[in-house]
């Protein structure tokens, strides 16, 4: 396989260890081994060894979130997402993606986004039109918020203007490549798209990017593969933190508790706990999941929602029983993908909110 | 099997646990080909695959177990049980191919019952998230192997499993108050509802160590303990292990400790060195002691006094802590032994008056006979009668080809265990017997093997449950 030397290191540790298991979202929600790093990596070694078909296991990696659960636990440093994420190259290379993958990737091509959608909610279109054409600083709101979530996406233009912020949403975003390189990899189409999208946010100084997942693209691959991406990039949770520490937000405490659902992509790849936690501490009472900060729990993923909606629910009803198990009662997302699995699967007397909506 | 069969199978068998549940896909079968077994892994590193299963189901209760056994029955198809795949004796391989049933989709925690102090739980739980589960309510499993992330609850009782605080808490099977079995015929039974009782022999006991030969262990009834008040920790070097042996036992009159390992002076020269930071010559031993406070301070100081008259040097708190905080890290990828090297952990147990001479008899054994190996070892789990030896052998360039890989491993072992039962030990402490080490059990048990041959003959005369293991 043509994938680089970590990579095959790292399939050869993993392939024999099992010590990551516990904390797999996937492998806890279906109970199937092959939902481990060690079954991954087994299955890539006889690969490599000319003992198995890459294309007769290739479904195996995108049952992989890449939440990065794995490689936070791991003692030795191994990250099994790494390879995962080659070997998706490797095998559209190789010509044997699976269908539901491909059919993704050309919705991206065609419409620009992996769901094939080719328009925006109504509601969130008259929401973007009541904005100024011009402005220096840009409300990113990714696509799965856009396409999936757009109440959600509407509640976060709703609390940039309620604190009076000066700022446009493009009517026409560009893809940030984060579906592209979820299904692909660093293939050459996504660093185009890539290098597109980045030349489009150049031309604001500051870019609030709402979707962790995007704003993970944002501050890690297009540093690392050098994009040229010249304009501020932060968090919405942490730019709305900031809106509350300078007084230009403002909110009343109340006595109810509030259990945040840390993004993984946050948590995890940004290593920003805190900004959620000072906005719910400045609304309510706060109420920790035992897995949570960069210990966090995948809830959700809308492009794996795609082609393995049950696993999604189960994944997301796991979650739900991690915040009854003590004792919450109002979960809070930051991530569009989690608040639409969450929301499907939400138990009887479990509320679900989004910060925007605690703020609104 | 022909196609037209095999397929009419699969139907019955999704009719069972549901498709999505039921698999023939190749990431499936590969996947419980190689459990931790070291021949499996050294197969797989050369790129031989191993024994496969026909069909992997996994279950959500006992009724979908029950439903699958009456299908191989009448078929007469091999089913072999995985849990978690971390067993190291190959007992989760299916060597007949067959079915492999994985336990993990019966992972419901049904409740933590502080009233009485367990958890009630599905075998296929991880061991992780019971804990996780007790933690949550202030307690404690006091179940923590190495394997405590990645196992199953059912894989801890097919092989008698043990955790490093077992000196105070008990082995698994001390662990168990009920469970839910199946049989090899599909009736779904449950043990005894106290586990202390004189109504006729231990059910529970039947099946815990098994390995999956007599029936299926589908729900048990785990104990929890309450978090200690305080957890302290002292490290000692003694200049031999028969002083090390002695003070051991005379501590264990008065009190247990929770953690009470003792290393050989092989691999506290080696591993302790290298994990722990500890220097010296001589044999380490590190002892936790727990529970409350004001107890504790009482074992701290009996300690001392004893361990000081057997001349063992105080290494303060430092290492214990260390070893404790690291006691996972030995078993990652590049601290673990692993490939290329072979190696093997011949545990065996036995009462204070025999296990130095086992020790000294293993050792000699392995090193004579095969002076390519090294040999170390530590004694990790202690009672009141005796100890446990944790050893292992080493051999840094096994050969290349598998069969003659296999041959030397199996050579090893049987020299290795065979000198632990000439001396009084047994064919395994903790780990199992599975395809590893079932030809040996005979030489362990002789006439009495016949009870266990008895057991398995009347309760699964097909022999479908896992055959060959445990030299069944």
């Amino acid at each position: 396989m043509q994938i680089s030397q970590t990579s095959k290191k790292t399939i050869d540790a993993c392939r024999f260890c099992w010590m990551c298991r516990h904390i797999c979202p996937i492998g806890n929600a279906t109970g199937q081994e092959r939902n481990t790093s060690r079954a991954r990596a087994l299955g890539l070694s006889m690969v490599e060894r000319e003992m198995e078909a890459l294309g007769k296991i290739i479904d195996n990696m995108y049952e992989c979130s890449l939440c990065g659960a794995c490689t936070k636990e791991c003692m030795t440093g191994w990250d099994p997402t790494q390879f995962t994420t080659e070997v998706k190259l490797e095998a559209a290379l190789e010509g044997c993606l699976p269908e539901y993958v491909l059919r993704m990737v050309e919705n991206v091509e065609k419409t620009g986004n992996a769901y094939g959608k080719t328009a925006l909610d109504e509601g969130l279109k008259q929401e973007i039109a009541s904005l100024p054409e011009n402005a220096s600083t840009l409300l990113y709101l990714g696509t799965d918020a856009r396409y999936q979530a757009p109440e959600q996406a509407r509640r976060a233009i709703q609390l940039l203007k309620k604190a009076g912020v000066e700022f446009t949403v493009l009517a026409d975003e560009p893809g940030s490549g984060y579906d592209l390189y979820f299904l692909v990899g660093g293939a050459e189409e996504t660093r185009q798209r890539m290098k597109q999208t980045a030349e489009i946010l150049n031309r604001f100084e500051t870019v609030v990017v709402y979707d962790p997942n995007d704003a993970k693209m944002f501050l890690r691959p297009y540093k690392e593969w050098e994009i040229g991406l010249t304009a501020t990039i932060q968090t919405f949770t942490s730019y709305v933190a900031g809106l509350l520490e300078t007084g230009k937000l403002t909110v009343s405490k109340s006595e109810k508790t509030y259990t945040f659902q840390d993004p993984a992509a946050l948590a995890r790849d940004l290593e920003e706990t805190q900004s959620a936690r000072k906005i719910l501490a400045a609304c309510g009472n706060l109420k920790e999941m035992l897995l949570h900060g960069k210990h966090t729990n995948l809830a959700g993923n809308l492009l794996m929602r795609e082609y393995l909606s049950q696993v999604m629910d189960l994944v997301a009803k796991n979650r739900w029983r991690d915040a009854e198990g003590v004792g919450a009662t109002c979960v809070v997302t930051a991530s569009p993908s989690e608040y639409v699995c969450l929301k499907e699967t939400q138990p009887e007397g479990m509320e679900l909110c989004s910060l925007e909506e605690i703020l609104l | 099997m022909n196609q037209f069969l095999f397929s009419m199978i699969l139907t019955e068998l999704e009719d069972a646990v549901g498709q999505e549940n039921c698999s023939t896909r190749e990431i499936d079968k590969l996947t419980h080909s190689v459990d931790y077994f070291w021949l499996s892994r050294l197969y797989a590193d050369r790129g031989v695959r191993m024994p496969e299963a026909d069909y992997v189901v996994s279950p959500k209760n006992a009724q979908e177990v029950s439903a699958v056994l009456k299908i191989a029955n009448y078929y007469k198809i091999p089913v072999t049980t995985w849990g978690g795949g971390g067993g190291t004796q190959g007992g989760a391989i299916p060597v007949c191919g067959g079915i492999v049933l994985d336990t993990k989709r019966m992972n419901q925690i049904y409740q933590v019952n502080t009233e009485s102090m367990y958890i009630e739980c599905g075998t296929g739980a991880i061991y992780r998230h019971i804990e996780d589960a007790a933690n949550e309510k202030g307690y404690a499993t006091m179940h923590y192997p190495s394997s405590l992330t990645c196992s199953t609850v059912g894989g801890f009782l097919a092989h008698r499993g043990i955790g490093v605080v077992s000196t105070k808490y008990g082995k698994i099977d001390d662990m168990v108050l009920q469970m839910e079995v199946v049989l090899p015929n599909g009736d779904i039974i449950e043990t005894s509802p106290s586990p202390k009782h004189a109504a006729g022999p231990d059910l529970n006991q039947i099946f815990i160590g098994s390995e999956g030969t007599l029936g299926i262990m589908t729900k048990a009834q785990m104990r929890i303990y309450n978090q200690p008040e305080e957890r302290r920790f002292r490290g000692f070097l003694f200049k031999n292990m028969t002083d090390a042996f002695r003070a051991g036992k005379e501590i264990l009159q008065k009190f247990k400790p929770s953690v009470m390992r003792l290393y050989d002076q092989a691999e506290t020269g080696s591993i302790i060195k290298k994990i722990v930071g500890v220097e010296k010559d001589g044999a380490f031993m590190n002892i936790a002691l727990e529970g409350i406070s004001e107890i504790v301070a009482i074992e701290e100081r009996i300690l001392l006094e004893t361990f000081a008259r057997y001349g063992a040097e105080d290494l303060g708190s430092e290492y214990g802590e260390k070893w404790w905080k690291e006691k996972i890290t030995f078993f990652y990828p590049g601290h673990a032994l692993d490939l290329p090297w072979m190696f093997g952990t011949m545990d065996t147990i036995a009462p204070f008056d025999k296990i130095e001479k086992i020790y000294w008899e293993m050792k000699k054994a392995i090193e004579s006979n095969f002076p390519m190996a090294r040999f170390i070892a530590h004694f990790s789990h202690w009672y009141e009668w005796g100890c446990m030896i944790y050893d292992r052998f080493i051999v840094e360039e096994p050969p290349q080809d598998p069969m003659e890989a296999l041959r030397l491993h199996n050579q090893i072992w049987n020299c290795g265990v065979r000198a632990a039962l000439a001396n009084g030990g047994v064919v395994n402490d903790h780990h199992g017997v599975g395809i590893k080490l079932g030809r040996l059990m005979k030489e362990q048990y002789g006439p009495a093997m016949q009870v266990f041959e008895g057991l398995k003959k009347t309760l699964d005369p097909n022999n479908i449950l896992n055959p060959f293991k445990m030299g069944l």
